[in-house]
């Protein structure tokens, strides 16, 4: 007669469980960006490339405005030039986000209008950002209104494609049960529809930023004399590598702070319906056959909560 | 007393060398108190008729008519998946399908609720639940509205064994309850027999083919003797009507 043994896995030391722990591979990532970065430094020969600490040492000095450097009259240090980005970014967000939305909605409930912007939106979603930033700065010269188009023009197509995909998406199943119990289209309107569209309008929300500033920094390098892409320029033309990898790091803690403090709470709230996978759900699925084979799964092992599909995946996927 | 007849209902799909013909010539009526289960192979138009009887869909040619007392009847409909919206709460998801937000409609609520043993997760959203306690909620709402006629379209099939079997079994309470209409699609022929007074057995291409009338006394065990007997016997009456599946 057979006999199963079963054999209970041997669970990792405190310290490996730390070491594989994804919280603990977030904090490791600066320093092997660091690591990484000392090596080129003591690698390449370049009189330009400068060291961490000098880099540091540059944003330091333009938070507490001690590095003499006054840039304009206009703009003289990295407050301005970051007010100055920032409006035309929210100026140029805005009228993309509202835009793109209402021919996003009408290009996914009428065919025709769907055809009627189908290739014009393909044609802009092509066109390189540098090439809006050129074009806009001989149309209009040194100017706020370049920058903020440029903005429009690189996060409107996104807009437009993720709000038309979430109409088409929307859920007929649904549909048909407020239909079943005679529910008034107001109502489907607002418990149904517009909740539906939620992913896709995040995803909107994010890639109208993510793009828009982009195209923005672009337009300021070639069509503006003030904001944070002019700055970079400004740190270009000086051959200053720490100012350009500074200013790069300024947007860097910028895009991080505002994905920390306002898009997550905001995904959070929008989408606390979510169910957060119960980490011996998915063992159980995952090890179903493995507990048949004699495996003893121990549930103090499965303690953690999983969060499923994040809304950076859903902005990747649109 | 809540009423429906059709008459002569015909549905079709599509056109030319594509169509297909989901209904053909339906003649049914059904009225009053009374379980009826419409059983039948898979495509033979079984949610089609519920779709059509609900308003979810129109047909090609034929008449429906729903009445409770003289009026329009109202319809509830409990569906294969839950079709919970799934940012609302239980208790919202009720909410959503009726006249008003009173603080009667939210008793009442509440009531069916307790009935399906789910008067403590009003506040989870479905993403929380169970399969089965989607479906059970899904049974509330239909059953909150008060409806005059319930459809319902093979609502235990995604559920394992166990579940389903004390699902029908609260179903038939709430049924026993209630005193309502209903109408039951299932292609299960046991649970038709152990749920239903009567079941209407549909071939494929939409056609009726007969009206079996269940004689069996209330509350039945799907591990009865009696009910395995009956069902034996309606199965050999799908033989005979050549609707086993080949």
């Amino acid at each position: 007669m057979a006999t199963v043994v079963t054999t209970a896995p041997t669970r990792d030391s405190g310290l490996r469980q730390v070491l594989k722990s994804p919280r603990t591979a977030r904090i490791l990532f600066p320093f092997a960006v660091l690591a990484l970065w000392y090596f080129i430094y003591y690698t390449i020969d370049s009189r330009i490339f400068p060291t961490p600490q000098k880099v540091l040492q540059f944003m330091w000095e333009e938070v507490t405005l001690t590095s003499g450097v006054r840039y304009s009259s206009v703009a003289a240090n990295l407050y301005v030039q970051f007010a100055i980005s920032i409006i035309r970014l929210t100026i140029g967000f805005f009228v993309a986000l509202i835009l793109g939305t209402v021919i996003g909605l009408a290009m996914g409930i009428s065919k025709s209008v769907d055809a009627f912007f189908h290739d014009w939106v393909m044609a802009v979603l092509a066109m390189p950002a540098l090439v809006w930033a050129l074009f806009l700065g001989l149309a209009l010269g040194f100017s706020h209104l370049g920058p903020i188009l440029a903005v429009i023009l690189a996060g409107l197509p996104f807009v437009i494609i993720n709000v038309r995909e979430g109409v088409r998406n929307t859920p007929k199943e649904l549909f048909d049960m407020a239909r079943a119990f005679d529910v008034p289209q107001n109502k489907i309107t607002r418990h149904v529809l517009l909740p539906s569209l939620m992913p896709f309008f995040f995803a909107a929300i994010r890639y109208a930023y993510a793009i828009g500033w982009k195209g923005l920094i672009i337009a300021e390098v070639f069509a503006s004399d003030r904001g944070m892409g002019w700055t970079i320029k400004f740190w270009y033309d000086a051959h200053r590598a720490h100012g350009v990898i500074g200013y790069a790091l300024f947007f860097i803690i910028f895009a991080l702070a505002l994905e920390k403090l306002v898009f997550d709470p905001l995904a959070e709230r929008a989408f606390k319906w979510r169910p957060k996978v119960d980490a011996l759900e998915m063992a159980e699925g995952d090890f179903g056959a493995v507990t048949g084979e004699g495996f003893l799964l121990q549930e103090s092992q499965v303690e953690d909560i999983v969060a499923i599909e994040s809304m950076e995946g859903e902005a990747r996927d649109g | 007393m809540a009423e429906i007849k059709v008459e002569n209902l015909h549905k079709e799909f599509g056109v030319g060398d594509d169509r297909v013909v989901a209904l053909e010539n339906v003649n049914m009526e059904v009225q009053g108190y009374v379980f009826v289960s419409i059983v039948g192979p898979s495509g033979c138009g079984k949610s089609t008729l519920l779709n059509i009887l609900s308003g979810i869909e129109t047909p090609s040619s034929g008449t429906v008519t729903i009445t409770q007392d003289n009026r329009d009847a109202e319809p509830g409909y409990v569906f294969q998946a839950a079709r919970l919206l799934p940012w609302r709460t239980v208790m919202d998801n009720l909410l959503f399908v009726q006249k008003n937000r009173s603080d009667a409609t939210r008793e009442r609520c509440y009531k069916y609720l307790d009935m399906v043993q789910l008067g403590d997760k009003v506040d989870k959203y479905p993403g929380e639940l169970s399969g089965g306690m989607q479906q059970r909620v899904g049974i509330a709402r239909a059953f909150s509205i008060e409806p005059d006629v319930l459809f319902m379209d093979e609502p235990f099939s995604h559920l394992d064994a166990i579940t389903a079997r004390s699902l029908r079994r609260e179903l038939h309470d709430m049924w026993s309850q209630t005193r309502k209409t209903v109408l039951f699609v299932t292609h299960d022929v046991g649970e038709a027999v152990e749920l239903s007074n009567r079941i209407l057995v549909f071939a494929k291409g939409g056609r009726l083919e007969d009206d079996l009338q269940i004689e069996l006394p209330f509350p039945r065990d799907a591990a009865d003797e009696s009910v395995a007997v009956v069902k034996a016997q309606v199965l050999r009456k799908f033989e005979e009507l050549d609707l086993v599946a080949t």
